[in-house]
C-alpha cells in the first residue's frame, strides 16, 4: 500500500535535487531558475499529499496559490535575466563578477 | 502489486529522474524537456492523490506556459552553453555531498510521519463528497477570497515588472496609429492628376 | 461578515486601489511626465494611511477567518513601514530624475510592495504570510534592476532574485511540513498543535522556515546577497531596501515565532541567538575593509539585524518591545544616512567612495556635523538615540538569561564602532583633498538629513514616546 511517507520521500528527493542543482549550476542562471521550480514542485507534492491524507482541502488551495506565484516568479526572473544578458552578453553570474568583497 | 502501486512507482521514478536530468543535462533545451517530464509525472501523482484539478492546472500552467517561457528564453538568448557546462564538474563533489547529507536527514525525519494530537479536529476545510474542482472553487472564491485577490495583485506586479524591464520603445520603426488611420480623409490624401496622352505633366 | 472583514482590511485595499488607479492614470497620460507628481501623491498616500492606522482602531480584530490580524503589533509595524517608505520615496526623486530613471512605474511598484508588507505583518495564516511576502519580494526584484542598462543594477537584481526565490522555497517547504504536522495553516491552530510537543518532521519545518526568514532579514549566514544588492541597485532603491522591507521582514519574523511557534520557544531560541551572534560579528568585521559607502551600509544593516534578532532571541514580550524600538530607531538613522549618501556628488555625478569624504567638514561644517551625529548614533555611542536601541535589546537578552549573548553584543558593537568613526575621522581629519565633493544639496535631502540628526539628539529625552507604544504593541503579540 502506498502511504503518506512514500509521497513525502518523492518530494524530499525532488527538493534535494533542486538544492543540488543550485550548487551544481552556479554559472548557468537558466538552470538555476529551473532548480527553483523543482523545489517549488516538491513543496506542491508535499502539500497535496498532506491534503489528501488529512482529508483537508486547504493543502490544495495552498498549492493553487503556490502555482500562481511560481508562474509570476518565473516571468519576473526571466525578464531580469533577459536584461542581464543584454547588458552583459553572458548569463554567467559567477566569474565576471563586477562586485566583489 | 495493484495497478495503483505500479502507477505510483512509475510516476515517482519518472518525476525524480526528470528532476535529476534537468539539473545535470548539458543542453538547456534538454533540461527544459526533462523539467516538463517531471511536471507531467507529478501531475500523475496528484491524480493518484485525488487532486484532479491541481493536476490539470499543473499541466496547463507549467507545461503550457512556464516551460514554454523557459524554452523561449533559452532560444532567444544566444549563449555558449558548452563553455558554461565545462565548469560544472568543479562543483560536483560539494553539491553531491550537500545533497546526500540533506537526503539522509530527511530520511531520518520522515521514517514515519507523526501528526500532532488532534490534527483531525483542526482541519479547516474538510474534503466532502463534492467534486474536487467544485469544492476548490467554493473555497477560493469564498473563504480564501483575500488570498485570491492578493494573487491577482502578484500577477499585476509580474506584468508591470516584465514590461518595465524589457519593453524598449523604439523610435526608428513605424507604429500603428489607429485613430489617425481611421480619421484619414481619402479626399485629402490623394490628388488626381489628369494626364493628357502624349503630353506628360 | 464580509463587510466587517473588508472594514478591517480597508487601509490595504485603499492602497491597492490607489496603485491601480495611478497605474491607469500613468498609462493614459502617456509616459513619465506624471512621475514626479506620482511620487508626491504616493508619499502623501503613505502618510495618510499611517495617520489612519496610527490614530484609527484600538484592540485586536481579525478578518477572513483569522487569516488577517489587525492588532497593536501590526499597527506599530505598519506605521513604521509607511512613514519610512514615504520618506525614502520623497528622497529618491532628485536622484532618479538626474539619472533618467524616474519612470511612473517606480512609485507604483513601491506602493504595491508596501501593500505586500502590510499583509505580511498582519498575517495570521501561512498562506497569507506567503502571499504577502511574495507580493513584496516580486516588486522589490523589479526595482532592484530598474536601471536596466547598467551591468551592476541588473546583476544586483538577478542575485537578489535567485537568492530571494531560494529563500521563498525554503520557507515554503518548512510551511508545508508545518501544515502536515498541525493539519492547519492558521497560526492559532499551529500553536495549539505544538502544545503537546513536536515531532522531528515539524522541527524540520521550523528550521526551514527560520532559514527562509533569516534570508529575508539578511541575517548571517544567509546574508551573502546583501552587499552586492546594496551596491548594485540605484541608491534610492538601496535606501528603500535598508528601511521598510527590513522592518516588515523583522515584524514577520516576530509574528511567526510568537504567534505560530510561541509554545516551543526552547526549540528556536538557540537558533535565533546563533543567527544574532553571527550577524553582529560578521557585520562588524566585514565592514572594516570596505571602501564603498553603500557596501558599508549593507554590512552595517547585517550587524543591526543581528541586534534586532537579539531582542527576538529573548523570547519575551520585553524582547519584542526592544526589537520594535530598535527597528524604529534603525530606520530613522538609515533615512538620515541615505539622505546624505544620495547627495554625495562630484561634478554632478553621484559618487559612493568613502575616500571622497576627506576634509568634508571644511567645506560643509553643518552637514558634516549632522553626519557625525548619525554615525555616532549608528555606532551606539551614548547618549545618542542609537545607544538606547542597543541598551533595550541587550537588557532583553540579559533578562531572558542570555547573558553570553548580551556580552557578545557589547563586544560586537565596540568592534563595529570602528568603521562608523572612521567615516567621521575622514571628514574631520582626512588627507587633503584637491577634488572635493560638490556643495549644496536638494532641499528635501537637506531637510531629512538635518531633521533625523536632530532627532538623534532630541530623542534622548523620551524617545518621542515610542516606548509605551512599542510596549503595548509587544503585549498584543506575546501573551
Amino acid at each position: 500500500m502506498i502511504g503518506l511517507e512514500h509521497y513525502l520521500t518523492v518530494a524530499a528527493a525532488l527538493f534535494v535535487i533542486g538544492i543540488f542543482g543550485l550548487f551544481l549550476n552556479r554559472k548557468n542562471v537558466i538552470i538555476l531558475l529551473m532548480s527553483i521550480e523543482l523545489m517549488l514542485l516538491a513543496v506542491n507534492i508535499n502539500l497535496v499529499a498532506f491534503s489528501s491524507f488529512l482529508g483537508d482541502l486547504v493543502g490544495q488551495v495552498f498549492t493553487l496559490f503556490v502555482l500562481t506565484v511560481a508562474a509570476a516568479e518565473a516571468a519576473i526572473g526571466l525578464a531580469i535575466l533577459v536584461c542581464f544578458f543584454r547588458t552583459r552578453g553572458t548569463i554567467d553570474v559567477e566569474d565576471v563578477n563586477v562586485m566583489k568583497g | 502489486m495493484t495497478p495503483i502501486v505500479i502507477a505510483f512507482y512509475l510516476f515517482a521514478v519518472s518525476t525524480i529522474t526528470g528532476g535529476l536530468m534537468t539539473v545535470v543535462s548539458r543542453n538547456p533545451v534538454h533540461s527544459v524537456l526533462w523539467l516538463i517530464l517531471s511536471f507531467l509525472s507529478s501531475a500523475g501523482l496528484f491524480v493518484l492523490l485525488g487532486a484532479e484539478f491541481v493536476a490539470m492546472l499543473l499541466i496547463i500552467v507549467y507545461v503550457g506556459a512556464v516551460a514554454v517561457l523557459f524554452l523561449f528564453v533559452v532560444m532567444m538568448l544566444d549563449v555558449d552553453f558548452a563553455e558554461l557546462k565545462a565548469e560544472m564538474t568543479r562543483y560536483m563533489p560539494l553539491a553531491l555531498l550537500i545533497g546526500v547529507v540533506i537526503l539522509m536527514q530527511f530520511a531520518l525525519a520522515f521514517g514515519a510521519w507523526d501528526y500532532s494530537d488532534g490534527a483531525a479536529d483542526r482541519i479547516a476545510s474538510p474534503a466532502g463528497e463534492i467534486h474536487n474542482t467544485k469544492a476548490l472553487g467554493l473555497l477560493i472564491y469564498d473563504k480564501y477570497i483575500m488570498l485570491f485577490q492578493l494573487s491577482g495583485l502578484i500577477l499585476l506586479v509580474a506584468m508591470i515588472g516584465a514590461i518595465v524591464l524589457t519593453l524598449r520603445h523604439r523610435t526608428d520603426i513605424k507604429r500603428q496609429d489607429i485613430v489617425g488611420q481611421m480619421m484619414r480623409d481619402p479626399a485629402k490624401q490623394m490628388e488626381l492628376k489628369d494626364v493628357k496622352p502624349g503630353q506628360g505633366l | 461578515m464580509i463587510s466587517s472583514d473588508i472594514q478591517t482590511v480597508l487601509p490595504e485595499i485603499s492602497l491597492a486601489v490607489f496603485a491601480m488607479l495611478a497605474l491607469l492614470a500613468g498609462v493614459y497620460n502617456g509616459k513619465d511626465k506624471t512621475a514626479p507628481m506620482m511620487v508626491w501623491l504616493t508619499s502623501g498616500m503613505f502618510v495618510l494611511l499611517a495617520a489612519w492606522i496610527g490614530y484609527g482602531g484600538e484592540g485586536t480584530t481579525t478578518a477572513f477567518g483569522g487569516m488577517f490580524v489587525n492588532d497593536g503589533f501590526a499597527r506599530f509595524a505598519k506605521v513604521t513601514i509607511l512613514l519610512s517608505a514615504a520618506a525614502v520615496l520623497l528622497m529618491s526623486q532628485d536622484y532618479m530624475t538626474k539619472l533618467g530613471l524616474l519612470r511612473f512605474e517606480y512609485p507604483l511598484l513601491v506602493a504595491l510592495s508596501v501593500v505586500g508588507m502590510m499583509f505580511m505583518v498582519s498575517a495570521g495564516d501561512l498562506m497569507a504570510l506567503y502571499m504577502g511576502l511574495e507580493l513584496q519580494s516580486l516588486a522589490l526584484y523589479v526595482v532592484a534592476s530598474l536601471r536596466r542598462d547598467s551591468v551592476k543594477s541588473t546583476e544586483a537584481g538577478l542575485k537578489y532574485f535567485v537568492l530571494g526565490a531560494l529563500s521563498s522555497g525554503l520557507l515554503l517547504y518548512g510551511a508545508s511540513l508545518t501544515y502536515g504536522f498541525a493539519g492547519t495553516t492558521l497560526f492559532s491552530g499551529i500553536i495549539a498543535a505544538a502544545d503537546g510537543g513536536v515531532s522531528l518532521g515539524m522541527l524540520f519545518g521550523v528550521v526551514f522556515m527560520l532559514a527562509g526568514l533569516a534570508f529575508k532579514v539578511s541575517a548571517a549566514p544567509f546574508h551573502m546577497w546583501t552587499p552586492d544588492v546594496y551596491e548594485g541597485s540605484p541608491t534610492p532603491v538601496t535606501a528603500f531596501f535598508a528601511t521598510a522591507p527590513k522592518v516588515a521582514a523583522m515584524a514577520m519574523f516576530a509574528r511567526v515565532v510568537h504567534d505560530a511557534f510561541g509554545g516551543i520557544v526552547g526549540e528556536w531560541q538557540q537558533i535565533i541567538a546563533f543567527l544574532s551572534v553571527l550577524s553582529m560579528f560578521l557585520g562588524a568585521i566585514a565592514a572594516i575593509g570596505q571602501t564603498n559607502i553603500k557596501r558599508l551600509m549593507a554590512y552595517s544593516s547585517i550587524a543591526h539585524m543581528g541586534f534586532a534578532l537579539m531582542g527576538l532571541a529573548a523570547g519575551t514580550a520585553f524582547g519584542v518591545q526592544a526589537m520594535l524600538i530598535y527597528m524604529a530607531i534603525y530606520v530613522t538613522m538609515n533615512i538620515g544616512t541615505f539622505a546624505f549618501i544620495l547627495s554625495m556628488e562630484r561634478d554632478g555625478r553621484p559618487v559612493t567612495n568613502i575616500a571622497s569624504l576627506n576634509q568634508y567638514a571644511k567645506t560643509e561644517p553643518l552637514k558634516a556635523l549632522a553626519v557625525l551625529l548619525l554615525m555616532f548614533s549608528l555606532a551606539g555611542v551614548p547618549p545618542l538615540v542609537g545607544f538606547f536601541g542597543k541598551f533595550y535589546v541587550l537588557r532583553a537578552a540579559y533578562d531572558a538569561g542570555l547573558a553570553w549573548l548580551a556580552v557578545a553584543g557589547v563586544v560586537a558593537s565596540v568592534i563595529g564602532a570602528f568603521y562608523y568613526l572612521r567615516i567621521v575621522f575622514y571628514m574631520y581629519f582626512g588627507a587633503e583633498q584637491d577634488d572635493p565633493l560638490d556643495r549644496g544639496m536638494p532641499p528635501v535631502l537637506w531637510g531629512f538629513l538635518v531633521v533625523t540628526a536632530a532627532m538623534m539628539l532630541v530623542g534622548i529625552v523620551n524617545l518621542f514616546g515610542i516606548e509605551p507604544l512599542a510596549q503595548a504593541a509587544a503585549a498584543t503579540l506575546v501573551n
